[in-house]
Order: C-alpha cells, then structure tokens, then sequence
C-alpha cells in the first residue's frame, strides 16, 4: 500500500492544468528524418501506383479485393483515432471533467489518423477521380454502408475535426504577436458560437460511420467466419473503437510523458483507464454473449487459424482490460500502459479479422500484402506520427502541470534573449509579466 | 402569450422522438419471407446443366460481342480463362468429384438477382439495375473503384481490372446493347445444344418446371436455383449435381440485402433517428460548454494565464 500512497502523493504534484507545448526539442532530429524517408518513398510509390494500376503494387486479387490500405489502414488505425468521439463524449456529455486535460491529444491524434485514412482511402479507390459524386447527394446510395463510410469520414475530417483542432493553432497566434490578439479574439468568439453544433456533429457522425464500417461485412454473409459475422457487428465496431481510442489517446499521452519527462497525472490517467476497463468488460461480455447465443462457439475449438485468431484477440483485451483493472488500485502508470498497449492491440486484431483473417472468399484464396503495399501503408502512417511530432512540439497540446508553464517562460527569457528585442515579453507573454507595474495598476492590486 | 426557448425545444423533442422511433421501427423493409418485386419486363437466361456439353462457344461468343481482347494469359496460345476475370465476363467451369460420381459443367456469369447486393453496396450507384429489364449494369462515370461489389456479390461475379491507371468492373450485363439491336444475347445465340436460353424471366421458369416435369429425379431437388435464392435471381439454373457444388451457395429465399441491412436500413430512413440524436446532443453540450466556460475563466483569473478551452 505504502507505493500506492506514494503514488497518489506524486499524482497530486503532477496535477495535469494547462496544455504545453514540448519546447527545448528541436523538430528536426534523426527520428524525423527517418520518418521524412518513408513518406517521401511512400510518394514516389503512390505516383507509381497511380500509373500502373493496383495489381502490380499490391497483393490485392480477385478474391480478396481489399488490402490492408482498407483494411487496416482506415479500418484499424481510424478506430485508434476515434479518440476525439469516445473522449469526447465522455468529456463533454458525460461530462467526465478531468478528461478534459486529455481532449486536445485526442482532437489531434484523431485528425491525423482521419487525415491519413482517407488520403489512403484516395489511393486505393482504382477511379478515385469519380469521388466528385461526394458532392451530389442524390447520386448517393443512402442505404450503402461504404457510402455511409465514404460520405461520413470525409465531412467529419474535413469540418468538425478539423474545426475543433483550430483552437490551438489560435492559442499560438495569440502569444505570437500581440497585434495579432484582437484578430484572434474575434474568430474565437465566433468559433464559440458555433460550438454546440459543431461538436455534436463530431459524435454523432463518427458514431455513424464507426458502426457503419462494421456494417460494411454483414453483406459478404457467411465468407466471414461465424464467430465474427453477426448482425451486431455494427455496434461491435463501434465498441471496440470505443476502448482502442481510449487506449490510444492516454497511452500516447503517457509515452511522451515518458519521453518528455513530464508529470504523470494519476487522477486523469485512473479516470481514463475506470471508463477504458468498463468498456473493454462490456465489450467483451456483449461479444461472448453473442456468440453464445448464435451457438457459433464450437468453432473456437477448432484447431484453425480462426480459432487461434479469435483466442489470441479474446486474451490480450482481456489482460488488458485486467491490468487496467488493477492498475486502477496502486496508481501505477506501468500496468496501466502495458494494459492500454494490450488491449488496443486485441482490438486491432478484432477490427482486422472480418475483413482479412477471418475473411475466406474461397478455400485457395489467399492474400499477404506486397511489399510496395506495406511500405506505403507505413509511409502514410509515418505522416501521421510526424504530424503529431511537429503539433506537440509548436502548439500546446501535451497536458502539464502548471509549474510546466512557467519553466517554459524561462526557457524562452533566459535561452532566447534575443527575442526580448523583438517585444515579445513586453505584453506578458505566458502570463509573465515582466514591464514594470505602473503605479495606476499597483494601486489598483492593492 | 410567447414560446420561451425552452418550451420550443421540449415542443419539438416531444413531437420529433417518437416522430423518429416511428421511422426507425415501422419502416417498410422487406420482411422475412416477403418477395422481392420483379421487373415487369424482367429478361434472363435458363443454364441446363444436364445439356451443357463444355464446348466454350459462348465463352468465345461472348467476349465477342463485348469487343473484348480474347484472354489468351493462361498459356499464351488459347481462349482459356480458368474464371471469370477482368476479360471474361462468362466462363464453362467443370465440376468432376474426386469419387467418380456425376460431373457437371457449369456456366458462371451474373446471375442479375431481384435484389442485387453489389447494388446494395455501390456507394455512388455505378451498378444500378434496370427498373425495366432487371439488367444489372456498370456505368464507369459513377463507379470509384472501390472494388466492394467483388466483396458483397454473393456469387463473386463482378471483377476488378487490377492493372493499368483507368480500371474498369467488368460483368455480365446481359449484352445489354445486343438487345436494343433486337439480338439475342452472345452466349444464348451459340450454344449447339441450347443448354443456355434467353427469354422472359417468367417464361423462362415456366419451361424450367415443364422440364423438371418431364423428367423427373433427373434435377438436383427438382427445383430451379434463382426462383426463390437469394430473392430471386434472372439466371436460373437447372443441374444435375447440387448447385452448392457448381459455385451456387444455398443463400435462402430472402436476398442478402435485406437480410443483412434491415437494421442499417432502418436508423437512417429519411435520416429521422440521427436527425433527433443531434439535436439531443447539441442541447447536452450547450450545457455542458457554459458550464466549462465559466471554470476556465474562474481559472483565468486565480493563474492569470489566459483560458484554454
């Protein structure tokens, strides 16, 4: 007990209360460029791609007709991005107040998953040039799950995620130049305005489209392997994004704490990780009644690869969803992490099965991605983490505590002397006063 | 006497939720057993297994008649496409079981169901059935290529052209442009033995069963598959062996569509159930935004660093 209570002690200094930028890192570094490398040969391969066709680059055939730039790219990596709707919604209409520290990580990791997804998404269509229809809604086919996808991601990503993420952008434009602050204050209050809409709109379509990429399966009926073809797995889908979001924003936020070397906010991380392990057991128990009840659970007997498939998805969320659990009674961030890591990963394996392991068009059908498949996969994934390198490092986005703040303004007064010339203190930048107080506003403080 | 904001709202939630819950639960899907409406000038073909003698007549027939290059990429040399693909749009396949029992050939092309799945999934309605005559066809102006009709088709019929910058879907469209000519379609003008006919679709059943009367146990079941399967479909077979056996799973009399997305069907019809969640959680984060707002200027003003919402 002595380490939980020393655990919570530390927890209280660390009180997440403001979002600080990652200062004192350069942005360019050995990691950066390495990742700089692989979107730039992710590029080149995408112009090849678009010039030869699909089947040269990728290991797509006829009976598997979606790879893993579908299929896992968007599939999996936009349900780790659901973290703007799953926290959000917990944040905001649950109103769950201490995830508040958490939402402008889970606003950026969740667009630039999106922003990623649906370049992909361009990519991998063969007539991508036909996507203008987006634009004609009586050319859609309001009852298709993929135009649902297609439609739904598209304005979720371009307007209200992109929306919510302005804050920020505008947060460093107001400490950048205070002739820039009156400018500033007005679309802010602008922006304010229309926030209620704005938001809802942000839970109610990846909500849509969340459950709509699990309704995408149910019309390949019994190609997809009974433990996981179910007419639940709409709601399934959505659950899992639930958890993995939950999993994805926090486990972030605690490895660049690690990174970082920042405070740890235990109160934050614990209430993330009590909604994450109730999620993860409701999930898990609506997933097993399920199968109970369409009577499919003989064949996770099976010595196949889909039982193997199904055990290995079951076990890891459910560990998981134990660490989680007890990491909850000693305040400590290393079960919690490695709970978060585990369960998230469980999840992928269950978004990626319907469409790919559990998936069998034919008994000699087979599909393993091409190795110009895989580098673009993860060229476009590096964009998005190099995304979030650049974001952290300039716009205020990490949560610390308020001590955090403070050394920052010293960093930049004492290791940048030079931009004292430039007036940049002179109208209390971060809130550090450094004029002297003129005797109207003395008199006024006391 | 005026409408304060609140009574509009509570007006319109009480009138707009079960307005939404009525949509959601009493739309008219197709229920189980109920039949898909057929086109009244619906046209199809009739396969004879029994008849069929493999002579791959009208595989040549019809790339023929859809000017498209012979696939020739098996060997080089010969008009031989182990499966439909992006040059065949019909293909003879051979069903010979390890024992020595009956073999059968089959004839694989679009079946042109009643209540076609790849339909159902087209995002952007580039496969899109006649009203009139039931054909099942591609327009390449609406298609993305996103390739999920190779996904939902139940009989795996329409096939992606993998290479090249332009690709197309490629699938038996019933010689669509023959037709207008007043011709039959390619593969139903060769056949030597007539194990493939075009007609009507109702004619064509009727000669199916007068078939299975005259001679009866010589049909699997002694039934014809696309009467009821899967809803219904305009390519009905008759065989010898079981259809499962010749590409033709046993789908049930309801089509995939409504059996799979009554549901998805249902909560956005006329999109009344999300309509009336977001006006729900519009009021909920109106709420929930004032009562941030005001703890964060509270904030302001203990720290004296400015608000971060």
């Amino acid at each position: 007990m002595s380490t939980a209570a020393a655990n919570v002690e530390r927890a209280a200094s660390n009180r997440w209360e403001r979002n600080v930028p990652v200062y004192g890192f350069p942005v360019v570094n050995r990691f950066f460029l390495g990742l700089l490398v692989l979107v730039l040969i992710a590029f080149i391969l995408t112009a090849y791609r678009e010039l030869a066709g699909l089947g040269p680059v990728s290991g797509m055939n006829d009976a598997y007709g979606w790879g893993i730039w579908k299929t896992f790219n968007v599939m999996v990596l936009t349900a780790l991005g659901s973290g703007a709707f799953a926290v959000g919604i917990a944040a905001w209409v649950f109103r769950r107040k201490k995830l508040h520290s958490l939402m402008r990580m889970a606003l950026l990791t969740s667009f630039l998953a999106y922003a990623c997804g649906l370049l992909l998404l361009g990519i991998d269509a063969g007539r991508p040039w036909n996507f203008y229809w987006i634009v004609f809604p009586w050319e859609w086919n309001m009852h298709s799950p993929l135009a649902e996808v297609a439609i739904c991601m598209s304005i979720y990503a371009m307007i209200p995620l992109a929306v919510e993420n302005i804050p920020p952008v505008l947060e460093r434009l107001w400490y950048f130049d205070s002739r820039l602050r009156p400018g500033v204050e007005l679309i802010e209050k602008r922006l304010h305005y229309f926030y209620p809409y704005i938001i809802a709109a942000a839970y109610l379509l990846p909500g849509m489209h969340q459950s709509s990429l699990g309704a995408l399966m149910l019309l390949a009926g019994e190609r997809v392997h009974p433990l996981w073809q179910t007419p639940w797995l709409p709601l399934l889908y959505l659950g899992a994004a639930t958890f993995m979001s939950f999993g994805c924003v926090a486990g972030t936020t605690m490895l660049c704490c690690l990174v970082w070397k920042r405070g740890m906010d235990m109160d934050v991380l614990d209430e993330a990780a009590r909604i994450t392990s109730w999620l993860i057991f409701g999930w898990l128990g609506l997933r097993l009644v399920d199968i109970l009840f369409r009577g499919a659970l003989p064949t996770a007997f099976h010595f196949d690869r889909f039982a193997g498939v199904f055990w290995l998805e079951v076990l890891l969320i459910a560990g998981g969803g134990f660490l989680l659990m007890r990491s909850l009674k000693t305040h400590d961030p290393q079960p919690m992490f490695v709970g978060y890591i585990l369960s998230s990963a469980g999840g992928m394996i269950y978004r990626f099965s319907p469409t790919t392991l559990a998936f069998r068009p034919n008994p000699e059908a087979l599909y393993f991605p091409a190795t110009v498949e895989v580098l673009v996969s993860l060229g476009f994934i590096a964009l998005g983490v190099l995304g979030f390198l650049v974001a952290v490092k300039r716009f205020a986005i990490l949560p610390a505590p308020l001590s955090e703040w403070h050394d920052m303004a010293s960093y930049f007064r004492f290791r940048r002397p030079y931009i004292r010339w430039t007036g940049y203190f002179k109208y209390g930048h971060f809130g550090e006063d450094e004029t002297e107080p003129t005797t109207s506003e003395a008199a006024s403080s006391d | 006497m005026s409408i304060t904001r609140r009574q509009l709202i509570s007006g319109i939630a009480a009138a707009g939720v079960p307005a939404a819950v009525a949509v959601t639960v009493g739309t008219d899907v197709l229920k189980a057993g109920e039949r898909v409406e057929i086109p009244n000038a619906a046209v199809g073909l009739l396969y004879d297994a029994t008849m069929c003698i493999g002579c791959k007549a009208c595989v040549a027939a019809c790339a023929e008649a859809n000017d498209t290059p012979p696939d020739t990429r098996r060997d080089n040399l010969h008009q031989a496409p182990s499966d439909l693909n992006d040059l065949t749009r019909n293909v003879i396949k051979l069903y010979k079981p390890e024992d020595g029992s009956a073999f059968s050939f089959v004839k694989r092309q679009c079946m042109h169901c009643l209540d076609p799945a790849c339909a159902a999934g087209c995002p952007f309605q580039a496969l899109h059935k006649d009203p009139e005559s039931g054909i099942v066809s591609w327009t390449a102006e609406n298609c993305i290529g996103c390739r999920y009709c190779t996904i939902t088709c139940p009989y795996h019929v329409p096939r992606f052209q993998w290479a090249g910058f332009n690709p197309r879907v490629t699938k038996c469209e019933l010689c669509g442009h023959r037709l207008a000519k007043g011709l039959k379609p390619g593969c139903t003008s060769v056949c030597p033995t007539g194990a493939v006919i075009f007609g009507p679709r109702s004619v064509l059943l009727l000669e199916a069963k007068q078939r299975i009367k005259s001679s009866p146990g010589r049909y699997y079941q002694d039934r014809v598959y696309g009467e009821t399967d899967n809803g219904g479909t305009q390519a009905l077979y008759l065989s010898r062996v079981p259809f499962e056996k010749l590409g033709l799973p046993e789908l049930g009399p309801e089509s995939v569509p409504a059996k799979t997305l009554r549901w998805q069907r249902r909560f956005y019809q006329y999109f009344a159930l999300p309509a009336v969640l977001y006006a729900g959680l519009v009021q909920v984060i109106r709420k929930s935004l004032k009562g941030h707002e005001e703890e964060a200027h509270q904030r302001e003003k203990e720290t004296g660093l400015r608000a971060q919402l």
